[in-house]
């Protein structure tokens, strides 16, 4: 076994409330397949036997029933991490690190990407590196986002991140709000690498190939709890520190006060390897004629996805931009066999039905997602939208471009546009359509909408 | 670099086609140059003293000859030389040559004057003369280059007319890795451009920088891919649109082009004008600053890396200076005489009617017309010009002798030696390393420096004076004749050394230097007090005032900040400085209230508590609290009385989150640098405290970095 894979299934979604309000991120619908089916696909795909998922007691729990989860061929290690723990990603990995016994590959349950996983790999082993990641340039999202008015900026700031010449090495990384002064770069690191790349508009996709020297070093220094915040930052910064030098005293001192973790990292190289690479004459870069890697022991790489998809559903938008180009990764049947389908109804073939779904005669369904167990009642139409599992639509609504979450019941006759509906709401059925623009219908909300509703009839 | 083969297919095809291109583009009008013939400096002094830089020849040809080859062969059609220091020398040289004559492609106007004191002057006079009509290429005299500028031309002109007048000049730079042999330290450049339109977006000289500062807004211009650049080499060619000497007209304080360039950067977004680079691979394009430059590009030209422009090729046209190129890069002129035994191992070349003894051993030398070698010589990186002797049993290592100067016997030259014209030297000596010998003596040079900053300082009317000093046979030998101008190193600052140093920088500086600890804040950058100005003194007096004024009238302590602040600008004070005043002032204020006798107790209570906002609103950074704690120390070791509430002050800043633990344990471990600092270090109080803090830091399990 080369690489232990390590799902991290335990985020919230805290960027995307609306809509893990009842669901954990984890097990949202993504094609009707739970968001972290994926991930799991992925690895599957490649021939991993086995997984670790850190989770919640709660995804747990849903892991254990769902039906595509438990399609997973490969042997799920699962550990459940507490909830409200405040645990970072670090401090996951530093919890299960008993069982780390190998190099290992994190990455994120939210993670729906077409990558090659190979290249990232091969950059991890080609290089003997401490660390490989992989990351793409940012989706843009051209879909409407219910509840937002027009175009929303991102008010992100940006990653600034620096490769070299052959765009695998990672250099530098920062983000724009650390760099309030100026970004900062010293010469000595591009003496080495003297045409630097410096790109901003790349997504991280969370995915990184990681020594095992690496999780004892977090054991040992517990002060970092986050891997993109804090341990990825801190290994791309320390490729270039002066390795041990204990000629000057006061230098010596400094490395026993601050260093002692990175002697850690790189002691921990094989002889044998050092022992190829003294024999051999390759050397990963030209013009100045120091040894290869210039005697650097950390090594962190990048491979940088320009095409294809890679998408991190962390936010409404990308959730639903998601589900319009997930399916297409998959060749798989628009209709599940259970669905109950009228014939004389009117169906996209870009249209996924889930199992048990009742359609009735003379809907309209385009574009859009339906879960399982969902009724669609006569005369409905559905456009551009992602409707969730066990969802009521009764006679002659119209759905456009919103999203629906699991268990709502929608009222005769009710016209939502660019809505969200909370998982389990009932909108009520009127007579006349109800015609809701850009408006959250989440828990919150709803008991306002619902007497607001009442007194216009 | 590509091969050798690549670009001579390339360069060849460039010579004949380039013409027929531009007669095509019947618009167009003929492409001019300007072709700058003086540094404006005096790094070849005393060399240049008798010859100007742009006819010191470099492979037995004036170098102002390469460079108006390359101007001919990129299919320049009229060329503008202007001319200072020695103008007249430089007329007559280019009178004579080729260029002058009526079948000459580029016709070469000679302008002269010696008013210029910068290329700034140059292009305000092209601008105030309206020679250039359109497009045209700046580049100075003492350049090397091959390179294929077509394209680069094409993409300044093509980016000319997508937006109208944007983009004014185009830096023509060659690619090249530090360390390289041919890249000039002194023009080691950080270029920062925009990938795809390959705008410069930052240009700075990174000689003594450790850090490379890159401001933000240079990345908001919209484009996600930005490169920086460290492998490139400044060939001094570009492509400058009309607008460029209208700026200098404009900007008179501009001088250089690195002026220019980082003035258009700065006004970019007032101004609206780009400069963009174009990077050659290929090419050969190096600009012969200084001796080591000389050095380099002598051995590329002798190994034939600048091809078409070779030694045999003789594109001067000059009779009788055609030679003959064997194997091991070996060049002979005609009637060049070899004695038995003599080698020429490689890369040598050897000018007209010179003769050469027995047994003597030459290699990567070039040596130039009607020389006289004795036996026994040996030379290697030795550049000889013409009419020099050089008797027997010489040793001659990477060392420039100048015309008609004189080696005698059993002399010995070690590296970086210069002999300029006439001088003699010898016999049976041996010179240093880095050892200048000219005929003109270096105080007559001085005494006209500060008036000048050009070559063409007036020399030779102090010839009388120089009669009145006599040659140091210690220096020069006992038949010898010169003065000897630089011993090694002048104790002047940086700059001035910079600008006198013949040879230039040593290529590979030692492996630095670049401390390498990744920390934010340098740890080991020593805390140095600088040294009292009067704006400092001028400074702490007014800090105390304020804080005085601050506790009679009770202002706040947001407003003492301001007024420090304010304080701090109308000084010019450093914000390390302003941490050590305020430090010092707050440390001797008790002392000035109560006299010196005070209890420790009272002292403490006195001292802080008022004005912990003020401290902690300066100290911040790590560098902050070693600043403040070296001022803290400098305060104690001049109070020795006063260790004892030593320990409660700090132990006071501790609680009042002024200092934090760690910074207050490395000052510790580290500051000592004196007997009296370790002394007082080992002070009980002191020692406990750390102790304390010490295990506090243990119990905590804090470890950072």
């Amino acid at each position: 076994m080369e690489l232990q894979a390590v799902l991290m299934a335990a985020g919230g979604g805290s960027r995307m409330t609306d809509l893990t309000y009842n669901t954990p991120k984890a097990m949202l619908p993504v094609g009707n397949k739970p968001l972290m089916w994926y991930p799991l696909n992925l690895l599957e795909k490649v021939g991993f036997e086995e997984v670790i998922v850190i989770t919640t007691k709660e995804v747990q729990k849903a892991m254990s029933t769902d039906l595509k989860i438990k399609d997973v061929k490969m042997k799920l290690d699962v550990v459940s991490i507490q909830e409200d723990g405040d645990m970072g990603t670090a401090d996951a990995l530093r919890h299960i690190q008993p069982k780390i016994k190998t190099d290992i590959l994190v990455l994120s349950c939210d993670l729906i990407t077409d990558v090659a996983l190979h290249e990232v790999v091969d950059l991890f082993r080609a290089h003997n590196a401490t660390m490989a990641m992989l990351m793409s340039k940012a989706h843009e999202f051209t879909e409407t986002v219910p509840g937002q008015k027009g175009k929303k900026k991102t008010a992100e700031q940006r990653d600034f991140v620096g490769v070299d010449k052959s765009g695998k090495r990672l250099l530098f990384m920062a983000n724009e709000a650390d760099l309030e002064d100026g970004l900062s770069i010293r010469k000595s690191i591009m003496r080495k690498h003297p045409r630097m790349l410096i790109k901003t508009g790349l997504v991280d996709a969370h995915l990184y190939c990681l020594k095992k020297a690496v999780v004892d070093f977090l054991t040992e220094n517990k002060s970092i709890s986050s891997i993109r915040g804090e341990l990825v930052p801190y290994l791309v910064r320390k490729q270039f520190s002066k390795t041990a030098s204990a000629s000057n005293p006061l230098l010596f001192l400094h490395l026993f006060l601050f260093w002692c973790p990175e002697l850690l990292i790189s002691s921990r190289d094989e002889p044998l390897l050092q022992l190829a690479q003294e024999r051999s004459c390759w050397n990963d870069h030209r013009g100045d004629m120091s040894e290869a890697y210039h005697g650097g022991k950390l090594r962190c790489y990048v491979h940088i996805m320009d095409q294809g998809l890679c998408c991190r559903v962390n936010t409404l938008a990308a959730y639903i931009e998601v589900n319009r180009l997930a399916p297409k990764l998959f060749e798989e049947p628009s209709v599940h066999p259970s669905a109950d389908i009228s014939e004389r109804c009117q169906m996209g073939s870009d249209s996924i039905i889930g199992a048990v779904c009742h359609i009735a005669d003379k809907t309209s369904i385009k574009r859009s997602t339906i879960g399982n167990f969902t009724t669609v009642k006569e005369k409905v139409k559905v456009t551009n939208s992602i409707i969730m599992h066990g969802v009521t639509i009764e006679e002659g609504c119209n759905i456009q471009g919103s999203v629906i979450c699991s268990n709502a019941v929608i009222g005769r006759g009710a016209d939502l546009k660019y809505c969200l509906v909370g998982n389990g709401q009932h909108i009520e059925p009127e007579g006349v359509n109800v015609c809701v623009w850009y408006l959250f219908i989440s828990a919150k909300c709803l008991s306002q909408l619902g007497k607001f509703l009442h007194s216009q009839v | 670099m590509a091969s050798k083969g690549g670009k001579q297919s390339r360069s060849a095809s460039g010579l004949s086609c380039r013409k027929g291109a531009g007669d095509q583009e019947e618009e167009e009008q003929p492409l001019q140059a300007v072709l700058v013939a003086d540094s404006f400096n005096r790094r070849f002094f005393p060399v240049t003293k008798d010859q100007p830089r742009a006819l010191l020849p470099l492979g037995n040809v004036a170098m102002i000859d390469y460079t108006l080859e390359f101007l001919t062969s990129t299919g320049v059609q009229e060329t503008f030389v202007f001319c200072c220091w020695m103008a007249s020398k430089i007329k007559a040289h280019l009178q004579k040559s080729k260029w002058c004559r009526p079948s000459s492609p580029n016709t070469v106007h000679i302008i002269t004057s010696d008013l210029y004191r910068s290329l700034g002057d140059v292009l305000r006079d092209v601008d105030a003369k309206s020679l250039v009509r359109s497009d045209f290429i700046l580049v100075y005299g003492d350049v090397v280059s091959n390179i294929d500028i077509s394209q680069a031309l094409q993409e300044h002109r093509h980016r000319r007319k997508m937006d109208k007048n944007i983009s004014v000049m185009t830096m023509i730079f060659k690619e090249s890795s530090p360390g390289h042999r041919s890249r000039c330290e002194e023009d080691d450049v950080i270029v920062a451009v925009d990938s795809k339109s390959q705008q410069i977006l930052h240009y700075q000289k990174t000689q003594g920088l450790k850090k490379l500062q890159f401001p933000m807004n240079i990345f908001h211009s919209g484009s996600e891919e930005f490169e920086i650049r460290h492998d490139l080499l400044d060939s001094h060619i570009s492509i400058c649109s009309p607008q460029v000497a209208e700026l200098f007209t404009d900007n008179f304080d501009y001088q250089t082009r690195d002026d220019f360039v980082r003035g258009l950067l700065v006004n970019e977004e007032i101004l609206g004008n780009q400069i963009h680079v174009h990077v050659t691979q290929d090419g050969y394009g190096v600009r012969v600053s200084n001796l080591l430059m000389y050095d380099s590009v002598s051995s590329d030209l002798v190994r034939r890396w600048v091809y078409p422009l070779t030694p045999e090729a003789n594109f001067t046209d000059q009779e009788g200076h055609s030679c003959t190129y064997s194997r091991h890069n070996v060049y002979r002129a005609s009637g060049v005489s070899l004695g038995h035994g003599s080698q020429m191992e490689e890369n040598v070349l050897i000018g007209c009617d010179t003769s050469i003894g027995a047994n003597c051993y030459i290699s990567n030398s070039v040596i130039g017309d009607n020389c006289i070698i004795g036996d026994n010589v040996v030379l290697d990186h030795a550049y000889i010009w013409n009419h020099v002797h050089i008797a027997s049993n010489v040793e001659i290592i990477q060392s420039v002798i100048c015309n008609k100067a004189e080696v005698k016997e059993g002399v010995t030259l070690k590296k970086q030696c210069v002999l300029a014209y006439d001088v003699v030297i010898g016999p049976n000596i041996s010179l240093p390393e880095g050892t200048v010998v000219s005929m003109h003596h270096p105080e007559e040079e001085e005494e006209d420096d500060d008036e000048f900053l050009s070559d063409d300082a007036e020399v030779g009317q102090r010839s009388d004076k120089t009669k009145q000093k006599v040659f140091n046979p210690a220096e020069v030998g006992a038949e010898g004749k010169g003065y000897i101008w630089k011993a090694s190193s002048l104790d002047d600052t940086e700059e001035e050394e910079l600008s006198q140093c013949l040879w230039g920088l040593v290529l590979n500086p030692d492996p630095e230097s670049d401390s390498e600890d990744s920390d934010t804040d340098d740890p080991d950058d020593p805390v140095i007090p600088s040294p009292e100005m009067d704006d400092v003194k001028v400074f702490h007096m007014e800090v105390l005032g304020t804080l005085q004024r601050g506790l009679e009238e009770n202002i706040s302590c947001d407003n003492l900040v301001l007024e420090i602040n304010s304080l701090k600008y109308a000084y010019n004070i450093s914000l390390k400085e302003v941490m050590q005043i305020l430090t010092r002032v707050v440390l001797e204020y008790p002392f000035q209230q109560q006299g010196t006798h005070l209890t420790p107790s009272q002292y403490v209570t006195l001292l802080l508590p008022k004005w912990a906002p003020v401290f902690k609103n300066y100290v911040k950074r790590a560098q902050d609290h070693l600043d403040c704690l070296s001022a803290f120390e400098e305060h104690f070791l001049e109070q020795e009385s006063h260790w004892a509430a030593m320990v409660k002050v700090l132990m006071n800043m501790y609680e009042l989150e002024i200092l934090e633990e760690e910074m207050i344990l490395r000052w510790f471990s580290q500051g000592a640098t004196s007997d009296k600092s370790r002394q007082l270090r080992k002070n009980q109080g002191l020692q406990k405290f750390i102790q304390w803090l010490e295990e506090a830091e243990e119990s905590s399990e804090e470890d950072g970095e």
